[in-house]
């Protein structure tokens, strides 16, 4: 049976992936490495290196503080020059460890034989696997950056994995050459988050404008009695959302507020299962990964980066900027942050983190917003079923209880109201900060 | 909460957008009546033209003049009160005094739009207001019909088609390919369905409106009017209550403005606006209700939304498996 998420839209016009897409990953090796101890959202390490010591490509540098957090290794073998406090983050104090290369060329990993054909995986057990996980520094490679393992010791019975690869962002490119360049690595990746999960099924989903990649792997696993499918679905964002796939494969919500473990669905990005192969049959830590670099800069392409490789110095390889007043982006332009307007990309600061899934270079566009014309196309739009409208006249007024009342915590912060919105309002900005501030009120009240 | 504003809210993201504002819905909208703005001067001669600029004319100095007055953030220029001036021009017949049309227009922009907080926040559809003014104080003034010039003989006064109808009159001199062209008399922008039709396929097209909400309009007040017809159960005349009304205009460009009708229950507030309509048609004093459906669709919106509540995704969901 088929099945549909709700709401959704076709943003850009579908030429923007042709930029990066077809162009063959592309090796980048930086002298300098800035590693940031804050690799993903909440969760925070603490350096274990200090200046002056000498560390090898794949030994751990960071440990997290606290549950929640995963493992940071070094990405490039040398000296570590320097840790300091990194001075833009947020509230806490976040160390960056900065390595420089050595002057000798490094080796490239040994190509693994799980990169060339199907292995047999049964001498690994579930708990192995997830201390892999562990050690490895496994996280999310999708977005969200959550520690792998910690998916993977839940309760619940397991029924399916998904395997996220519908990278339904504009622009961005990289799941889809990882997937037409290292699909047995994947497979594999996959027969390990199955065994890890005791799943019955892991299902690789896909767009309908990713058709090469999907033959590719329908090839590997053809008649060979695996359980994985390969599922195709029509091409439209968020599709790559968790709740947005679990409905759009299964028909089947995920219930407010809980994980999809709760209905036996574990999903994970289709990077995460080629890292996982890496970790378990390449013996290597996630110290690199693939970043599609676009938009306006000379030259477009995938990279295959170390952890904590510069901005600055990606864009630089990239040919630098072609647009007049640049807006960078880091991630998709849907859901991505900016990380400067203007300036040429020497000025950028910042480096490359596990979640990093894209630089993205646009022209940037003065907008001014003007009132809402309650034309209806962000509720028509909203995968959530939220009114985006509503709940933002209550977040310029200030009334959080409204927001509260009109599910402002459901929003998945996808961005498709702002993008519809033909009055130019800050929608999906304005939900997701009153989406902040009505979990920091209960969390206040639950003290 | 803090919240970024103006300047700061350049960084937020999404950072693509799509090519529309809504300027340009506005523009399409007018582009969408011109035809039929054409069709009226072919038919009723050069005083709908001299209405319509009149009534647009108000509509926008009042816009602008109010803004200017309280200070407000300038936001005439996004063409809202000339689809506004339009629409109530086109709802008055052609003889109507230009004082009448004028006084509609700053009741309907000022009282009805600005008011309640300018565009988007009216609670009812400006234009329809503006008529329902001129038809509660000078009843008079909007009621003089003529049949159009290309008729045959010069203009001369006559009921509506949809008034003979009604008093149970055989409808003989106007054919039912005349009511479709429009050369029949009736208020200057609702008499061709032909011209309004153009139209509304343009906005179809622009994505500014969709099939559904004018659909379920239309129909309803068909299958009322043909259920319930004056002529007995099952006998009443489709076409004639489907071309020689307003109901055209009334679907097409006024059932379907944003702001009085909330987008997520468009389709229900259509039946509604239908039932109404039909409801004046056949059993009320006046022979013609689409303007009364839609107001009435207008004030229930808000409660209507509230009873039919949203689906929230993992809210409330059944127990699945």
């Amino acid at each position: 049976m088929k099945h549909y998420f709700h709401g959704g839209i076709h943003p850009a016009d579908g030429t923007d992936k042709l930029l990066s897409n077809q162009k063959p990953i592309r090796i980048y090796r930086p002298k300098i490495v800035e590693i940031s101890m804050k690799q993903s959202p909440g969760s925070v390490c603490e350096a274990i290196v200090k200046k002056g010591d000498r560390v090898s490509r794949g030994d751990l540098i960071g440990e997290p503080k606290r549950f929640g957090g995963a493992n940071i290794h070094a990405s490039i073998s040398g000296m570590v020059i320097d840790v300091r406090i990194d001075s833009v983050s947020f509230s806490q104090d976040i160390e960056i460890v900065v390595i420089e290369a050595d002057d000798k060329e490094e080796p490239e990993y040994p190509t693994g034989d799980y990169e060339e054909r199907l292995l047999d995986l049964s001498d690994y057990s579930k708990d192995m696997i997830i201390a892999k996980m562990k050690d490895g520094g496994l996280t999310g490679l999708g977005g969200a950056g959550f520690p792998t393992y910690i998916k993977y010791e839940t309760k619940e019975k397991i029924s399916h994995v998904l395997i996220n690869a519908a990278e339904c962002e504009p622009y961005l490119t990289c799941d889809h050459m990882l997937m037409l360049e290292h699909s047995y690595a994947i497979i594999n990746g996959v027969l390990l988050l199955v065994k890890a999960s005791g799943a019955e099924k892991a299902l690789i989903c896909l767009e309908d404008n990713k058709q090469d990649a999907a033959q590719v792997m329908e090839r590997i696993i053809s008649d060979k009695d695996l359980p994985i499918e390969i599922k195709i679905l029509p091409t439209r964002y968020p599709q790559g959302g968790e709740r947005q796939l679990v409905e759009a494969t299964l028909g089947m919500e995920v219930p407010a507020g809980q994980l999809p473990a709760s209905i036996g669905v574990i999903i994970n990005n289709v990077g995460t299962a080629k890292a996982l192969a890496d970790i378990v049959l390449g013996d290597r830590p996630l110290i690199s990964r693939l970043v599609t670099v676009t938009g306006k800069v000379k030259d477009q392409g995938n990279y295959l980066v170390p952890i904590g490789t510069r901005y600055s110095e990606l864009i630089g390889a990239s040919g630098g900027f072609t647009a007049d007043i640049s807006r960078v982006i880091e991630g998709g332009p849907m859901t991505g942050t900016c990380l400067q307007i203007g300036g040429s990309h020497e000025e950028l600061t910042g480096s490359i983190s596990k979640v990093t899934s894209g630089l993205l270079v646009l022209e940037d566009e003065q907008k001014d917003e003007t009132p809402c014309i309650r034309c209806g196309e962000c509720e028509r739009v909203c995968p959530a079923g939220l009114a985006p409208f509503k709940i933002d006249f209550a977040a310029i007024e200030n009334d959080i209880s409204l927001c509260d009342k009109l599910y402002a915590t459901e929003c998945i912060s996808c961005g498709c109201c702002s993008y519809v919105c033909p009055a130019k309002r800050e929608l999906a900005y304005r939900i997701t900060e009153a989406k902040k501030e009505i979990f920091k009120l209960r969390w206040e009240s639950n003290k | 909460m803090k919240l970024k504003v103006g300047k700061e809210l350049h960084e937020v993201g999404p950072h693509i957008e799509i090519n529309r504002t809504s300027k340009v819905i506005m523009q399409d909208v007018v582009i969408a009546m011109i035809p039929a703005l054409l069709g009226s001067i072919y038919f009723f001669g050069i005083n709908s033209l001299i209405l319509v600029l009149a009534a647009v004319t108000t509509c926008v100095l009042s816009e602008y003049i109010w803004q200017k007055i309280r200070k407000e953030q300038l936001t005439v220029s996004d063409w809202s009160a000339v689809v506004t001036g339009m629409l109530i021009a086109f709802n008055v017949p052609s003889t109507t005094p230009i004082w009448a049309v004028m006084i509609a227009s700053v009741f309907a922009i000022i009282i009805v739009k600005q008011f309640y907080g300018g565009i988007g926040s009216n609670f009812a559809n400006p234009a329809l207001m503006g008529r329902a003014l001129l038809l509660f104080l000078w009843p008079a003034s909007i009621s003089n019909y003529v049949t159009s010039y290309h008729a045959g003989t010069d203009a001369i006064s006559s009921a509506t088609v949809l008034g003979l109808y009604r008093t149970g009159n055989e409808i003989t001199q106007f054919s039912k390919w005349d009511m479709f062209i429009g050369n029949i008399p009736g208020c200057l922008g609702e008499t061709s369905a032909l011209l309004l039709l153009i139209g509304f396929a343009y906005l179809c097209y622009r994505r500014v409106v969709n099939l559904a909400t004018t659909g379920a309009y239309i129909l309803t007040v068909l299958i009322m009017t043909f259920v319930f017809s004056q002529d007995g159960l099952f006998q009443g005349d489709i076409l004639t209550n489907l071309l020689s009304g307003g109901l055209i205009l009334g679907a097409c460009f006024m059932m379907t403005d944003y702001a009085s009708v909330a987008p997520r229950v468009k389709v229900t507030l259509a039946i509604i606006a239908g039932l109404v309509t039909a409801g004046i048609r056949i059993w009320g004093m006046l022979p013609e209700g689409v303007s009364y459906g839609i107001l009435v669709a207008n004030c229930l919106s808000g409660l209507i939304e509230t009873i039919i509540r949203p689906h929230i995704y993992g809210v409330k969901i059944k127990k699945q498996k």
